[in-house]
């Protein structure tokens, strides 16, 4: 009985030490999917350029990226490394010199896999992976 | 559970009774030895047919057939059948897309302003302008630019500064026909009336609106090729166009853009590197234009205007340096006046701190006063700005800026004057 009792305290240690050491980095660095819509084909290395609007084509199709409010902030600093307010800016010039839109903002990981899914070409950021998408890269 | 896992499931409790019933009927008249061994062969055999059962559920279970493993020609059809799913989804979503209006984005400029010179001082308007970049399909673009600005007699006036078709190639190509803002350099058609997103409050002088002293045709109408091509880290840019060459009327440029009156072709080109990797926001180019300008006086006077020029931009997230210089090598087609040449240019550093960005720049130009081009042009004298300014952002679309300028004029007229300059600009 006692060594049960050491055995379950040694136990639930063990347990409160991985569940830590599984805590500590997700609270560093929670992953970041990039996600497109099934019939699109991507690289993982297009994803900056799709998100500054320097490529809009894959092949034939056109591509259509969507930002996630609530995951904005980590994706501009770990994939576009830029700025928010930069990368606002890089936007505005894009739209009023060639005439294209800025990426449509969704509030959650929700709407955006909602978009992904239903729109060709769509290509967006979750916070967790998702069935049902190509899944671009994980960041 | 579907009906395929049931069925395995189901031939898996019978094979696993059946064999139990068997061997405990058959144990019953044989010796116990006997009796062991056949119970063990039956056992063996029962555990092959689990492992075989076992294995088909595994099958039956996988959530798809991997893409690989079909034959070719069933995979032919998957792909066709995908791709037609997904045309007629993107035909839907693009009707939908179509229904959610037109996206509608702006620029707003107002100031003040004092001088030491003639020029005017006071509260000032500067313009208003609404863009309008509907998606009108996969490949096909609208570019609609509507300006209202209040002109040097008070009069509100409304200029259709952009109206551009395009059709997309891809990414390498894009064509746009119709009015354009004229691709040379690079200062003109990244910022133009976008004051929001321009550093200073002015543009260079010589690179302003045909009415508002420019010396250049600011706007064309015509045809435009514009893409880029990926090589290596970074990515070639070009821009090719042509449209109506621009006269000069009433002493100011005017762009022709109702239609040509002089029947001159006007054509340009513009090459630029944008590079990546460690020299990202880095950006050089080349560009030349060629027009034939006439102009209202009689005789007529013809120039053939011939301009190569380069610039260098350097722009991140903490600076923004800009430099341009144009190069004029015009030929007087009308008269005996030959080749005059020119020059015009300008540089601008400037720091985006955490909350000030700081700015100065300096713009000379040295233009042939014996030039038809510029002689006949009110904005056509050389002269000399350097200015200092400071830039605050409230937040990512409005920004204050004050700039201090003193200019000289060179030639012509020759004189100077210092200005203070304040300008609140927004974008929506």
């Amino acid at each position: 009985m006692k060594w049960i009792c050491i055995g379950g305290r040694v136990a639930r240690s063990a347990v409160l030490v991985s569940l830590l050491a599984c805590h500590q980095p997700a609270a560093m660095a929670a992953d970041l999917y990039v996600i497109a819509h099934p019939a699109t084909r991507l690289a993982a290395g297009d994803v900056r350029e799709v998100f500054l609007g320097e490529k809009s084509f894959s092949e034939s199709a056109r591509l259509t990226p969507v930002d996630n409010f609530a995951a904005q902030p980590e994706f501009l600093s770990r994939v576009i490394k830029l700025e928010p307010g930069k990368y606002s800016t890089v936007w505005t010039k894009k739209s009023f010199r060639d005439g294209v839109n800025p990426p449509p903002l969704k509030s959650s990981d929700a709407e955006v896999i909602e978009f992904v899914r239903r729109i060709p070409g769509a290509i967006g950021y979750v916070s967790n992976a998702v069935p049902g998408v190509v899944m671009v890269g994980k960041f | 559970m579907t009906t395929a896992r049931f069925t395995a499931a189901a031939t898996l409790t019978t094979a696993l009774i059946s064999a139990l019933l068997t061997s405990a009927a058959a144990a019953q008249a044989q010796s116990p030895d006997q009796r062991i061994a056949d119970l063990e062969r039956k056992l063996e055999r029962s555990l092959q047919v689990i492992d075989e059962l076992a294995r088909r559920i595994k099958v039956i279970e996988q959530p798809t057939t991997r893409r690989d493993d079909l034959p070719t020609g069933q995979n032919a059809r998957i792909e066709a059948v995908e791709l037609q799913v997904s045309q007629i989804v993107s035909a839907s979503a693009l009707r939908r897309g179509a229904d959610s209006g037109v996206p509608i984005h702006g620029f707003a400029d107002v100031g003040l302003g004092t001088s030491t010179g003639g020029t005017r001082k006071g509260f000032t308007i500067g313009s208003l302008d609404l863009y309008l970049t509907p998606q009108l399909g996969e490949r096909t673009r609208a570019l609609i630019e509507l300006v209202a600005e209040v002109g040097a007699n008070g009069n509100t006036v409304v200029d259709l500064e952009r109206a551009q078709l395009g059709y997309a190639f891809g990414d390498s190509a894009t064509a746009w026909l119709g009015r354009f803002h004229t691709p040379y350099g690079y200062y003109n058609a990244a910022f133009h009336h976008g004051q929001q997103i321009a550093t200073s409050v002015r543009r260079p002088r010589f690179l302003d609106f045909e009415d508002r002293g420019g010396i250049l045709p600011a706007h064309t109408a015509g045809i435009w090729m514009t893409g880029g091509i990926r090589a290596g880290s970074g990515k070639f840019t070009y821009d090719v166009w042509a449209g109506n060459s621009p006269r000069i009327a009433g002493n100011v440029l005017s762009p022709n853009v109702a239609g040509s009156t002089n029947h001159h072709m006007s054509t340009g080109a513009n090459l630029g590197y944008q590079f990546g990797g460690v020299l990202e926001g880095l950006r050089l180019g080349a560009h030349a234009l060629r027009a034939r300008v006439d102009d209202d006086q009689t005789p007529l006077n013809t120039t053939t205007v011939n301009i190569i020029g380069m610039y260098a931009v350097y722009d991140t997230d903490r600076w923004e340096h800009i430099a341009e210089i144009y190069r004029f090598r015009n030929r007087d087609t009308s008269g005996g006046n030959g080749v005059r040449t020119s020059t015009a240019g300008f540089m601008q550093f400037a720091y985006r701190g955490d909350w000030l960005t700081p700015y100065a720049r300096y713009e000379r130009t040295v233009l042939d006063q014996t030039d038809g081009y510029f002689s006949q042009q009110d904005a056509g004298a050389s002269y000399a700005r350097a200015a200092f300014g400071l830039r605050y952002d409230f937040d990512m679309k409005s920004t204050v800026k004050f700039e201090l300028a003193r200019t000289r004029v060179t030639d012509r007229n020759l004189g100077a004057y210092s200005e203070a300059l304040l300008q609140y600009a927004i974008r929506f």
